[in-house]
Parts: C-alpha cells; structure tokens; sequence
C-alpha cells in the first residue's frame, strides 16, 4: 500500500520533471525540473527496495551534479537565450521549433520500434512472487570488495583523472 | 499493480525526454542535462530488472558505477564548456564547428 503510493508520487515527479526539462525555456528552470526528476528516481529507487542507491542518488546528484550544473550556467551567461554568432542560421540556444519538430519526429521513430520490443516481452511475463524488502548496504559492500574490486578500483582512478583534468581544462590562461 | 512493465516505461519516458533534450536544444549545458536524464534511465532499468527478475545484486553495482561515472562526466563536460566560453564567448553548440583558432 505504502509503496504503492509513493510509486506514484514518485511517477508525477519523474514524467512531469522529464517534460518539464524538455519544454522548459529557462535553463536554470530546467535545471530545478532536471532536480525534480532525480528525486522521482530516487523515490523509484525506494520502490524497488535500493536504499543505498537511493541515498547514493540523492547525494550525488541533488548535492553534486545539479549544484555544479547550476555554477556552469551562472558562470556561462546565465540563463540569455543567445544565438549562435557564427555560421548563417541563426537558432536560439533553447531551441526553436524547427528543432522540436526535428526531435518529435526521430523520438516518434524511436518510440515506436522500443515499445514494440516491450509489449513484446510484457505478453510472455509472469509475474512471480517478489523478495522481502531488506537492507542492501552490506551485500553492496560485500560484492564491491570481493567480486568487482577491480571495477571499484578503476572507477577510483578514473575520478581521479576526471578532478585533474577538470582543474586543468578550466584554469585561466593568459594571453 | 505496480509490475515490471511500468518501470519500464518510466525508464523509456526518461530515456526519450533525454533525447527531445540532445536533439531540440542548441545549448550545450542544456544538452549536458539531456545527458543526465538518459544515464538515470539505464541505471533505473538495471535496478528494476534486480528486483523483478534476478534478485542477485549486480544490477544495484551497475547503478552504482553509472551514478559515478554520470558525476565525472559532468565535471569535465562542464570544465570543457567553461574553457569554451573564455575562448569565443558563447555556449552555443554551433559555434563549436573549428578544430583550431
């Protein structure tokens, strides 16, 4: 019962912060629906009995990537919706509706051929019964050092190599 | 009845708006966003297919590393639009068209 209602409110938040990112016309609005958006999944995430991935979710995302979106855009001319100053056409930034068209016609194309593939496979599914819900964290924990150890050492490099090489693509140069 | 055919349309709802996004809009850190969008319907597919499907816990390690690598890729895609911007004073991605000068 419980889960069934926060299944849906999560639901709302997910379809309603997705559409909203899309036809929003102010980056730093669509950034608060792409906020939206995350907590939806993370609320799915809940639903799903993920506990760990659903705190890992809030504070990575809603405490890290969106906050960073954020200073991307203030530090990039905030939210003026410029068109390109070189090249003939000119297209405003967010988008017009040449380009909604253009995407409304390949998401029509790509919708079709994935929801064949699902109602495919949601006609020979039955349902079984589902596990109790239980914690994750030490199971998370278990696996990650014993059988993906060399995944979780890799990813530790690559974070690494991604806060070197973002210090040093963005610091000011003189010229 | 929430069954494993709803996840899986929310994670094609969140794919597809991910994709409205890369393909309408010309602002690069509004794409970034489109990005983020389709990141979180793979790992939201991986977690749903956990529970319904196998109840091992593979599927919450993938999450898990998508979540990672989605927080790395957008501190270096948002470094490369600042060093962007400082070059030719615009963030639009049509403006990215020369490899030099």
């Amino acid at each position: 019962m419980f889960e069934n209602i926060l299944f849906f409110i999560s639901s709302f938040l997910v379809l309603g912060g997705a559409t909203m990112v899309v036809l929003s016309k102010n980056l730093m609005h669509a950034c608060i629906f792409l906020l939206f958006t995350l907590f939806g999944v993370a609320g799915l995430y809940l639903t799903l009995g993920a506990d760990f991935l659903a705190a890992a979710q809030l504070v990575v995302y809603a405490g890290g990537v969106v906050i960073l979106m954020l200073f991307g855009i203030m530090l990039t001319g905030g939210t003026e919706n410029k068109e390109n100053r070189f090249g003939i056409e000119k297209i405003p930034g967010m988008g017009s509706v040449k380009t909604y068209i253009v995407a409304g016609v390949s998401i029509l194309f790509i919708a079709t051929v994935v929801l064949k593939i699902i109602a495919n496979y949601m006609r020979h599914y039955q349902q079984t019964d589902l596990p109790e819900y239980m914690t994750t964290v030490e199971r998370i924990g278990h696996s990650l050092l014993t059988d993906h150890i060399l995944a979780f050492e890799i990813s530790s490099i690559l974070l690494l190599g991604a806060l070197i090489g973002a210090a040093m693509i963005a610091r000011p140069r003189k010229s | 009845m929430v069954t494993l055919g709803s996840y899986l349309f929310l994670s094609f709802a969140l794919f597809v708006a991910g994709l409205a996004v890369i393909i309408a809009r010309k602002n690069i850190i509004a794409m970034l966003l489109g990005i983020e969008l389709m990141l979180n319907a793979a790992a939201l597919n991986f977690v749903a297919y956990t529970r319904f499907v196998n109840s091992n816990i593979d599927g919450h390690i993938m999450a898990l590393f998508i979540i990672v690598i989605a927080a790395a890729e957008a501190a270096v895609g948002l470094a490369i639009v600042i060093r962007f911007f400082q070059l030719r004073e615009s963030i639009h991605i049509d403006d990215a068209a020369q490899l030099q000068n």
